[in-house]
């Protein structure tokens, strides 16, 4: 008799990645850290540990001596699935691995089962599983038009054509933060720093298709990563300026491996380009603000790149500025919450633990909560909003940008903007309201017939 | 039958085991077969992984090659320093769980320094002997020297065990159990049974002299306890490990050693 094939395959993984599987030691200590665990109160599924062991279970199951002995262990559709879902309840920050003493990698074990799953065909989750279509045929995951990439400049903004130093602005400060653009914009001018900007020609970094595990669709993240690497090269970008978090950590990490070699310039995040300009003394800070902040070191700046201190070197440097720390900072930090497709797939855990990271800030009596990513700014001000704190959310360079005496305005905001498209420290702006909808004009009623399913309502993800 | 000695090629080895050694010898054969056959097991499973790009899977063999050219990856010296503070001390356990650090500490330099002084006996055993022209007195010399440093790892051994049975018995939160625990308890016990026994075995070993030898009647040298000692420890420790919750032992330092201290 034929012996049963296994429930489960081993594509994605390395031979040490299935070795990771059996190297824990159930000792619970990334239990303690975990984001997700403590927004869902703490619900043994998704704690890491748990998914270790649930995964090596199925292996042995699958592939132990007792299969090999008498045929693989049936693992049954709704235990994968349910698995899934726990798997997708992660942000993949990076806190379990951190805190492991067998030094488990499990960013990038989550991101291998992810994939292994999707293969499976029960991954991703919610709409993540937009991100494919919208990031290959779009380039951005925002269902936005490639020549709006800039659209956020504003008359007194100079950008070069050609320049070895370039700035990599990512879908979330082009399309939706343009704060975060026009600031990072002009505090380059103002220290005479020719810089250039790919314009039409930046496509996604490809940082939520790699988070979610669906790198493999289409090959699209490896696609743009070459198509970044390749037009910044012919642009003649030594070194690439990063605002965003996660576009820097794809481009520190993911990029080079698409890429298949070192990458033929230097990428480097604002926050240390700050703190470079600051050492060089071209910094002058021009205004002063009495205010007691706090830093939110995002997981993609932090822990996966191993960025802590330049941004507080630039926020210890201002004028008035007062730095308190959150009793997780640095590489303990507590997640913001948005990473791993989880602000897209899973709103409401995504809201659970920037409520916990907002609650740590509140903790410290800071007036402003800092972070040095778009998206963990946005996810903030969402937790801050639920909590109806009286705290303000901003970014490093929105702040660093009015302390040295620049405009941090956008362009007028259109009806219904973002919120996270103005300042949330500086409000000299404000976002006019979405109009109502015009009520539909009443069509002549077709003869009753059997009712169609509806499709779902197509509607941009939130990425990361 | 007293065991007096072994004889190989003429010459009297002393027999530390005071067990007859052909049942040491099969279970010892029998306990490396089935550790082996367990690992090539395990290196077979992971080989089973195909990574991203790649159209086939690794093999045991492509997965042992994997994960040593991983250790090495940023040279001999880095993988020193890993294998030294990483592994031998556990510095990444030491900066956030003191206690369980001390506990882990106790067992793995328990094991070693007893691991050690077995070795450094059954040298003495053989140099006796075969180097040093020296009679049964030489070992029992060197046996007797080796009597402390005996008992500080056995009572190192046990203290770390006892702490780990109290932090499972009064420490219940979540973040010391997982689910389906049992299988700890297991390795708890079969820990307690080795040590247990091994001292046992030790204070009938320890104030062995050739005298004592000769005054023993010849069914003490089998005793049914140092017996039980020596093959469940074999079986336990050595045969069962590639199978059990404890492989982690294994597995847990080649992971920090593979991915370079964890950092």
């Amino acid at each position: 008799m034929a012996k049963e094939k296994p429930s489960l395959n081993t594509v994605n993984f390395t031979a040490a990645q299935l070795m990771e599987f059996d190297a824990c030691t159930r000792c619970g200590e990334c239990v303690k850290y975990c984001p997700t665990y403590d927004a869902r109160d703490k619900n043994q599924d998704i704690e890491p540990r748990d998914k270790i062991l649930r995964w090596r279970d199925f292996m042995t199951k699958s592939y132990g001596l007792k299969a090999r002995l008498f045929g693989p262990e049936k693992i049954t559709p709704e235990e994968i699935k349910k698995f899934t879902d726990d798997l997708y309840n992660c942000t993949t920050c990076g806190m379990c691995g951190t805190v492991c003493p067998a030094g488990i990698n499990t960013i990038e074990l989550w991101e291998s089962t992810r994939a292994n799953l999707v293969k499976y065909g029960t991954g991703p989750y919610g709409k993540q599983s937009l991100f494919p279509k919208l990031i290959e045929e779009g380039h951005n995951p925002y269902l936005k038009q490639q020549k709006d990439r800039l659209a956020w400049m504003t008359p007194d903004i100079k950008i070069a054509e050609k320049s070895d130093i370039a700035y990599f602005i990512g879908c979330t400060a082009g399309y939706n933060q343009q704060v975060l653009g026009v600031s990072t914009a002009r505090i380059l001018n103002k220290l005479n720093v020719p810089f250039m900007a790919l314009g039409e020609e930046e496509w996604c970094c490809g940082s939520a298709l790699i988070r979610t595990g669906q790198q493999h669709i289409n090959d699209t993240p490896r696609k743009a990563a070459i198509h970044n690497v390749e037009a910044l090269k012919a642009r003649g970008a030594k070194r690439v300026i990063f605002a965003c978090a996660g576009c820097f950590r794809a481009a520190k990490i993911d990029w080079p491996r698409a890429y298949g070699k070192e990458l033929p310039f230097e990428a480097i995040h604002m926050s240390q380009f700050l703190a470079e300009q600051l050492e060089a003394g071209k910094i002058k800070w021009e205004k002063s603000l009495d205010k007691t902040v706090t830093y939110h070191d995002p997981c993609h700046l932090g822990r996966h790149v191993g960025v802590f201190e330049e941004p507080r070197k630039v926020i210890k440097s201002m004028p008035g500025i007062k730095l308190v720390e959150m009793k997780r900072n640095r590489k303990e930090q507590r997640c913001c919450g948005a990473g791993g497709g989880v602000k897209a797939g899973i709103p409401d855990l995504a809201l659970g633990v920037a409520k916990g990271r907002v609650n740590d800030a509140k903790e410290t009596g800071a007036q402003a909560l800092i972070s040095t990513c778009p998206f963990c700014r946005r996810n903030l001000l969402d937790g801050r909003d639920e909590l109806k704190l009286d705290m303000s959310v901003d970014d490093l360079v929105v702040l660093t940008a009015n302390l040295m005496g620049l405009s941090t305005d956008v362009k007028p905001p259109a009806p219904g903007a973002p919120k996270e498209s103005i300042s949330d420290l500086f409000r000299t702006q404000t976002i006019p309201p979405k109009p109502p909808a015009e009520p539909k004009k009443e069509e002549p009623k077709p003869a009753p017939k059997a009712e169609a399913p509806k499709a779902p309502q197509k509607e941009a993800p939130k990425t990361k | 039958m007293a065991t007096e000695g072994l004889t190989i090629f003429g010459k009297t080895v002393f027999d530390t085991l005071f067990i007859d050694w052909r049942i040491m010898v099969i279970t010892a054969i029998i306990s490396i077969i089935l550790f082996i056959v367990g690992m090539y097991i395990q290196l077979e499973k992971w080989g089973r992984g195909i990574p991203e790009g790649a159209t086939k899977s690794y093999g045991a063999w492509g997965a042992l090659k994997m994960i040593i050219g991983k250790i090495f990856e940023k040279g001999i010296g880095h993988a020193l320093e890993i294998l030294i503070l990483d592994v031998a001390f556990q510095r990444r356990t030491y900066r956030r769980r003191k206690l369980e650090w001390f506990m882990h500490i106790l067992i793995f330099w328990g094991w070693i320094g007893l691991l050690i002084l077995t070795i450094v006996a059954a040298a003495a055993e053989f140099a006796g002997p075969f180097l040093l022209n020296e009679d049964y007195t030489y070992f029992v010399g060197v046996w007797k020297s080796l009597e402390l440093p005996n008992n500080i790892f056995g009572y190192m051994l046990v203290l770390g065990i006892i702490i780990a049975i109290a932090r499972r018995l009064f420490s219940t939160g979540k973040d010391v159990q997982a689910r389906n625990a049992d299988i700890d308890w297991i390795l708890i016990i079969g820990l307690l049974i080795v040590v247990i026994t091994g001292f046992y075995a030790q204070i009938l070993r320890g104030d062995v002299t050739r005298e004592l030898i000769e005054a023993y009647p010849p069914t003490f040298f089998n005793n049914i306890t140092v017996m039980f000692h020596e093959v469940f420890t074999l079986l336990f420790c050595v045969a069962y490990l590639p199978f059990s919750k404890y492989f982690h032992m294994i597995t847990a330092p080649l992971t920090i050693l593979v991915n370079h201290g964890g950092e």
